[in-house]
């Protein structure tokens, strides 16, 4: 990762921008949306890889920074949706494409297809996905 | 399949708040199937995406929408070998690729 970013920062101009944005796995919240109101039916596993991820991510930035290749100007985090018409087509979603990353306990599962079984008829189901946004400045060394 | 990613477009909302990205030359690493890039590459100088999935950029020169055919140009590149001359862009974004 430090040398991707050694590599980004030769091809970026002087006082060019660097934007890290990426998922940060945080048990994301799993819920029912309709026209009636929001209901979270549980929280997704984070497995290993996801979050060994996030923090090699994290210390390849610390790396680069006391590096003195970039500077942090801004940053946060900020909710993005994945959303499905049902909880069957999460599910396959999550354990086809997600299935390194994170995890549907069988409660979980349970839960959001109750939920969502009663709901409105405009019933939808979604993970909360937490994504960091960081903006880095290309440090003069 | 019903999926819908990010119909809020808040990944686009936060991008413009983080970056001025008019008339720049931007640099996308990991770029996918261009669902991000079609969003703010318009207002851009140029758009340079890559990614190393050769299906997913299959894919994105396929949906590249015409207007932005002299735009946003798509390539194969891994992140640790850039081809590109130093210098070249002033904006890069690492879209959930770091």
């Amino acid at each position: 990762m430090v040398h991707a970013l050694e590599e980004i920062r030769r091809v970026l101009a002087p006082d060019g921008i660097l934007i890290d944005m990426r998922p940060f796995a945080e048990h994301w919240r799993v819920e029912v949306v309709s026209s009636r109101g929001i209901k979270e039916t549980g929280q997704v596993d984070d497995l290993p890889e996801q979050v060994s991820g996030d923090v090699a991510s994290n210390e390849a930035m610390k790396e680069v920074e006391s590096r003195g290749w970039f500077q942090r100007e801004q940053e946060e985090f900020f909710p993005l949706f994945y959303s499905w018409d049902t909880p069957s087509e999460m599910e396959k979603f999550v354990d086809e494409d997600w299935a390194d990353f994170i995890g549907l306990s069988e409660e979980n599962r349970k839960s959001t297809r109750a939920v969502w079984a009663v709901g409105e008829a405009d019933s939808r189901v979604r993970i909360r996905v937490k994504i960091l946004i960081a903006r880095w400045h290309k440090a003069d060394w | 399949m019903s999926l819908q990613k990010d119909p809020e477009r808040h990944e686009t909302k936060y991008l413009h708040q983080y970056a001025n990205l008019t008339g720049r030359r931007v640099l996308e690493i990991g770029c996918g199937e261009g669902r991000l890039t079609w969003q703010y590459a318009k207002g851009t100088g140029s758009t340079i995406a890559v990614d190393l999935d050769h299906d997913s950029l299959r894919v994105a020169k396929v949906d590249r929408p015409y207007d932005l055919e002299n735009k946003v140009h798509l390539a194969g590149a891994d992140s640790l070998y850039l081809p590109f001359a130093k210098e070249k862009f002033d904006i890069a974004i690492l879209a959930w690729s770091l």
